[in-house]
């Protein structure tokens, strides 16, 4: 039997990533013509508005960027370990913890004034996720445990201990006996930048131009792309490999803690068991959109937001939250798609599984370089 | 729920497609699973709200930005109000989200006002706050309704910033002195009856109890179920499990099963779905549900069920509203006021039970007699409401412990 495998493309013109993007979306929006047809809507009222909502004016633009900036950070996270081939799929549970240390550490040190406090919290929001990816990053780099099946377990214990704590230690006294945690003090909220967009987006825009730097242009980053794909070459040239392993996953976990203190101290009033709200999940996709570059979470995190702002304002017009779902799927499985087929091509092989044509190197995701 | 599945879903397939460009395989059949998991949901709701349609609109109503000095465009005439609905599941529950719906759908016929909403929408601020300014900036909404705990601090916030919206929130205790009030009902009434139906029913004298949180609310509900169950068969025990979710028919129904499992012949509950109820059904055991009659999903285990009829005090906000005499409140309704009631009875029920059952439901209609009325003690044997009294709306709403003879943790 004949088989189509996908083989990377010798060269990939980064313009067509942005060609990609859109080809994959128009597609998704014509195939949703037919869904919003079918269900009774005006299309041309429906696409209006979700781009309007997203992208037209200050206030649309902000709270798309409110949405990019937990996107971004845990996008940025799944990629730096992406980077080498590893995968943290755990990045909501990271979040979660780094949420939980931060509101800790507000809780003992409330009287500080608001810009030490958040400081103090975004660290101890680092040193949150990191901690939860402890475990997995040693499992993996020592004992060659999948980091990921740990990483997502951990999400479940993550959001389990927020719970126990909403219920038991930390419930406010003020709250009637709601299960809620006390607010975080006043002092320490993100300054706003225009509607409801906070500073939190500077220091994701930031950390991102940080790490895609590093990652392509560094000999850190291009010894920890080479970990991932020729794992043989880097023992080879003397790298160690576990500690690599390490760095790149507890690296990912803190910038995941990160996305949760800046999400405490930004959009959120307190921490709740609701907050990471499946950004650590999305940024798995967000990842995935930007093909594991740090450099294209950036974009890729702002067209997700403006997808789920734009999904959430149709369901106001009428169109139920199934068909918006749906629509709001169709769209980044279209980009994800025709990101993926504008970087690799489909060839055929034979039946013993070997290629019909002599092929360069079949390559993975992880030799992904500049 | 829907939208976590999706994500999940979703990652799933950028996992395999990813997973899938590394190792030549060709997963692609994953792709058009979102599809048809998804789409029974529509068919459930006729989309016969078009909001839009009964706008006096200009030709463009949506493009709100170029024409900001001509304030509220979209305001339909002024006699008509826009009530909005913020829901947190999906109206096809057939429980909390589905009792709250009914409300809205009585309401509109009530009051012919226009009424919109949105479901599944996550507890947290970025989203609440999205569909909510939407609804009052492109649809004109005078009124919100937001039927879910977790929206009271956004609403808070978006109260102070639309002043001239009325916001109404259910389940929460925040609210101002202008545009901002909260409601609930008495559910512990139906509730008592409901447990006074499974007393007499359980052969095993062992009733289990799937929760979701342990917040007053829940514990409250618990704590009334037994004294109704012990009214009627004073060896009963109620056991409780804790689910901590609101929707999630896998947990329930898994949970309720273990409970049978465990000795227990009814099941009732404190959750959204009808899944505990199956279960109860497929293992020949009897069950309470709650929010909504729910005989339809499992005729066999059904016994009866504590419900809500929202449409009523949905109406009377509107018709205020309409009226201009709005001034925002913490309701608390009970039985005499219909917000709640208790579901018919199954046809095997005894009838003294049966006749007993109202005989209290009238007296606590007539305000001559409450549920929480002593002696009660607690689960360590403390009086904590003393003979011949009862306890004070306040002592209600914060209440933290189990009565005696429920077997659990009021505070896991």
């Amino acid at each position: 039997m004949i088989r189509p495998i996908l083989v990377r493309r010798d060269r990939v013109v980064p313009a067509t990533q942005a060609v990609a993007f859109v080809v994959g979306i128009a597609a998704a929006l014509a195939l949703g013509l037919i869904l919003l047809w079918t269900s009774g809507h005006n299309p041309a009222e429906v696409y209006e508005r979700m781009f309007d909502s997203a992208f037209v004016g200050t206030d649309s633009l902000a709270r798309t960027l409110e949405r990019a900036t937990p996107l971004a950070l845990t996008g940025l996270a799944v990629a730096v370990a992406g980077s080498m081939g590893l995968w943290n799929i755990g990045a909501e549970g990271q979040m979660m913890a780094g949420a939980t240390v931060a509101t800790g550490v507000a809780m003992t040190a409330d009287g500080l004034p608001g810009p030490l406090l958040i400081a103090v919290m975004v660290v101890a929001g680092v040193a949150g996720g990191m901690v939860l990816m402890l475990g997995p990053a040693l499992a993996r780099s020592h004992l060659g445990v999948s980091e990921i099946i740990t990483t997502l377990m951990l999400v479940y214990v993550a959001i389990r201990v927020v719970e126990w704590l909403e219920t038991g230690p930390w419930k406010d006294p003020a709250s009637h006996g709601f299960a809620v945690i006390e607010p975080v003090p006043e002092q320490a909220s993100l300054p706003g930048l225009f509607g409801r967009a906070n500073v939190g987006t500077l220091i994701a825009l930031g950390l991102l131009i940080v790490f895609s730097l590093a990652v392509s242009r560094t000999a850190w980053g291009y010894e920890l792309r080479l970990s991932g794909s020729s794992p043989n070459t880097a023992r080879y040239a003397g790298i160690s490999l576990s500690r690599k392993v390490l760095t790149a996953l507890l690296l990912s976990g803190g910038i995941a803690g990160l996305a949760g203190a800046v999400q405490l101290t930004g959009s959120a009033t307190r921490l709740e068991s609701g907050l990471s709200n499946g950004y650590g999940f999305a940024g798995i996709i967000v990842a995935a959109l930007a093909l594991m570059r740090p450099s294209g979470v950036a974009v890729a995190a702002v067209v997700f937001g403006g997808v789920q702002v734009g999904g959430q304002s149709i369901q106001t017009l009428g169109v139920s939250s199934a068909i918006s779902d749906i629509l709001q799927a169709m769209i980044l499985f279209g980009a994800l798609v025709a990101a993926v087929f504008f970087n690799y091509r489909v060839r055929w092989t034979g039946p013993a599984g070997e290629s019909l044509v002599d092929e360069p190197e079949e390559a993975d995701m992880a030799a992904e370089g500049a | 729920m829907a939208k976590k599945f999706l994500l999940k879903l979703l990652v799933v397939v950028a996992t395999i497609t990813l997973v899938a460009a590394g190792c030549g395989n060709d997963d692609d059949d994953a792709a058009p699973e979102p599809a048809p998991t998804q789409a029974p949901a529509p068919a459930e709701e006729p989309m016969d709200d078009e909001p839009m349609d009964d706008e006096p609109m200009t030709e463009e109503p949506m493009d709100d930005e170029p024409m900001t000095e001509e304030p509220m465009d979209d305001e339909p005439m002024d006699d008509e109000v826009v009530a909005a609905f913020v829901f947190v599941g999906p109206v096809g529950d057939a429980g909390w989200t589905w009792a709250h719906d009914q409300g809205r759908r009585y309401a509109e016929e009530q009051t012919g006002a226009t009424t919109l909403f949105v479901e599944n929408i996550p507890e947290v601020a970025e989203d609440f706050r999205s569909v909510v300014v939407d609804f009052i900036e492109n649809e004109g909404a005078d009124v919100i309704f937001a039927t879910s705990f977790g929206y009271m601090d956004p609403m808070e916030e978006l109260a102070g910033e639309y002043p001239d919206v009325v916001f109404e929130h259910a389940s929460g205790y925040k609210m101002n002195d202008t545009n901002f009030g909260n409601f609930f009902g008495r559910m512990y009434q139906p509730r008592y009856l409901s447990g006074m139906a499974a007393g007499a029913m359980t052969q095993a004298n062992q009733i289990g109890y799937v929760a979701a949180f342990p917040i007053p609310e829940v514990l409250r509900g618990i704590n009334a179920f037994t004294l109704g169950a012990q009214r009627v068969n004073p060896d009963v025990e109620v056991h409780v499990t804790w689910t901590f979710t609101w929707f999630d028919p896998a947990v329930e129904g898994d949970s309720a099963a273990a409970l049978i499992e465990a000795g227990a012949d009814v099941i009732a509950m404190h959750q959204d779905s009808t899944a505990p109820g199956i279960a109860a059904q497929d293992a020949g055991a009897r069950w309470v549900s709650y929010n909504s009659d729910m005989s339809a999903f499992a005729p066999d285990a059904f016994i009866t069920a504590p419900v809500w009829n929202w449409g009523p005090y949905y109406a009377r906000i509107i018709d205020a509203v309409a009226a201009g005499t709005y001034s925002p409140g913490a309701y608390w309704g009970g039985m005499d006021d219909e917000i709640v009631a208790l579901a018919p009875l199954a046809a095997d029920v005894p009838a003294d039970v049966s006749a007993e059952i109202d005989a209290v439901a009238a007296s606590i209609v007539d305000g001559s007699w409450d549920v929480f009325t002593g002696e009660i003690r607690d689960q360590d044997g403390n009086v904590v409401v003393a003979a011949g009294e009862t306890l004070d709306d306040g002592s209600m709403l914060g209440m933290g412990y189990f009565v005696e003879g429920v077997v659990g943790n009021a505070a896991p």
